[in-house]
């Protein structure tokens, strides 16, 4: 084994030096795609994770004409619960409501003492668990919400959570979107550098051929060839992803959109399962060039 | 397969082969040969006579259009891709055009065959040294193949074909570009192969080569054999 794979990166080193400036190329374009695609990767994972975050306050709150009766509080919180997905459901009495607004107003409650404690509405203040899915789908929760019995009104922060919405689902589709440009620049590049190795080797294909190099000895080199630009170009792409995400923290840190969304880079195994799956396309490439141009 | 082929069957066996190229261009015709594991046979014979045909059946280059060619008692028309791989990997082939890689050293022209067999790198070095000191091509190690005369390509085609001092070596026309001095260099490094137990078959028209040869000759005429000669015993050299 000791010998065959020096032999192999023996041929392979060679195809590389006979073929650079198309290799450098094939580099820069796995690096590229990488980086595009883990940028978006990184801002959409920060962005749910801030959604999460900023989720902890979330809730809807639906205005009664009349208390619920303690009886039929179950009754009402199991249609709740049945519809979504729900942290926990609490019922607040006019006299809760009141005494809330007394906290909240504090030196300046005087201004309810016109008012009895049962101008405001009971209520039900439903927590929908912090998902991505259930903060998107809070219109819908909120139109189910409005139909229960004896409501009157819904209310939650519909216009930043729909905005939160549309622009997760439009970061979702870049994602997807830079995730196929990867898919296809690396498996088209690559498979098209073998391509060219093939054809610049044709001669020495032929003498090796003739020699009676087996199948093996011949697609070993082009695999490693495609593993090398695959491991190469994710680690810089990745390492060019870190930097910019090291130089931002340090350039653009303060009271920003940033510190906001408390960015944080991907761990570890994010980031090996973007340098493996990069590198299996570029064996793919590989593989479809082998199949394709070579006929042995 | 062919180093532990058995002594007593022919390594080389070819029953009524035919080949015609299209569209009715016949190479050779009916020709039948047996070549002992050991010996050393010369194909002669003008241009055109069908000896590079019949050379390039034995190493599967061509398929016959009729016959049986088996080779270490492989039915070449019935042998898989991979199989034929892996005899050919055994059978060192001299090529009239040489097959010379321009591009590559003359070292790595030569390791080749070594290297496509996974040998010891240290190994390769040590043999392809001594291959180049044999055909007084030292000075030449490194200079791309291209770079060299005719007759100089032509020797880094023969180490290339000695190299893995192969079982069975076929050469075509191997000194077809040397002068006389280089054509004995090359003819003694053949002789060693065969005393080593190589067999050999060397397709020539140059005379001198063969003409007080101890060993079978065997002439072609347009396709046909012209005449067969047996062994002529001589006194063996050492070189």
């Amino acid at each position: 084994m000791g010998h065959k794979s020096y032999f192999y990166l023996k041929q392979m080193a060679l195809n590389v030096r006979q073929n650079w400036p198309t290799q450098t190329m094939t580099l820069l374009t796995v690096t590229l795609s990488v980086l595009i695609f883990s940028f978006f990767l990184l801002i959409y994972t920060n962005i749910i994770a801030a959604g999460e975050r900023l989720g902890d306050d979330l809730r809807l709150i639906i205005y009664l004409q009349d208390e619920v009766v303690p009886e039929l509080q179950p009754v009402l919180t199991k249609k709740i619960t049945d519809y979504g997905e729900v942290e926990k459901v609490v019922f607040i009495s006019r006299a809760q409501a009141f005494s809330r607004l007394e906290q909240q107003l504090a030196s300046e409650k005087d201004v309810l003492d016109d008012l009895g404690p049962d101008f405001l509405p009971p209520s039900i203040e439903v927590y929908p668990k912090r998902n991505l899915k259930n903060l998107t789908h809070l219109k819908e929760f909120s139109d189910y919400l409005a139909t229960l019995p004896g409501a009157e009104k819904v209310q939650y922060g519909q216009s930043w959570v729909e905005r939160f919405g549309y622009f997760t689902e439009l970061l979702r589709i870049i994602v997807i979107l830079s995730g196929v440009l990867l898919i296809l620049a690396t498996v088209f590049m690559v498979s098209y550098t073998i391509r060219l190795t093939v054809v610049a080797k044709e001669a020495e294909l032929e003498v090796l051929r003739l020699v009676g190099a087996s199948n093996r000895y011949i697609q070993t080199p082009l695999l490693f060839e495609g593993t090398m630009q695959g491991i190469l170009g994710s680690v810089l792409g990745t390492g060019l992803l870190f930097s910019i995400f090291k130089w931002t923290q340090l350039h653009l840190s303060g009271p920003g959109f940033l510190n906001l969304l408390d960015f944080t880079f991907f761990p570890a195994s994010t980031t090996a399962l973007i340098i493996g799956a990069a590198t299996l396309l570029c064996v793919g490439g590989s593989l479809l060039s082998i199949r394709k141009y070579m006929r042995i | 397969m062919l180093k532990s082929f058995p002594d007593d069957r022919p390594l080389v066996d070819i029953v009524k082969a035919t080949k015609v190229y299209p569209p009715d261009i016949i190479a050779i015709q009916n020709i039948s040969l047996t070549v002992a594991k050991g010996e050393m046979l010369f194909l002669t014979g003008i241009s055109g006579a069908g000896k590079t045909t019949l050379l390039k059946l034995i190493c599967a280059i061509e398929k016959a259009t009729k016959g049986v060619i088996e080779v270490a008692g492989l039915d070449l028309a019935r042998t898989g891709p991979a199989e034929i791989q892996r005899m050919r990997r055994q059978i060192g082939v001299v090529y009239q055009d040489f097959k010379v890689l321009p591009k590559h050293s003359v070292y790595q022209n030569i390791a080749m065959p070594m290297e496509v067999t996974y040998r010891d790198p240290k190994e390769i070095r040590q043999r392809v040294d001594e291959l180049l000191t044999h055909l007084q091509l030292t000075h030449k190690r490194n200079i791309q193949a291209g770079k060299l005369s005719r007759g100089e390509q032509q020797r880094v085609a023969i180490a290339r074909a000695a190299a893995n001092a192969p079982p069975l070596l076929l050469a075509d026309e191997p000194t077809g570009n040397l002068d006389t001095g280089i054509s004995e260099l090359v003819m003694s490094l053949f002789e060693k192969l065969n005393r080593e137990g190589s067999t050999l078959i060397i397709a020539t028209h140059d005379e001198s080569i063969y003409r007080n040869t101890r060993h079978r000759k065997v002439e072609l005429e347009h396709g046909l054999f012209a005449s067969h000669t047996l062994h002529k015993q001589l006194p063996l050299i050492d070189l």
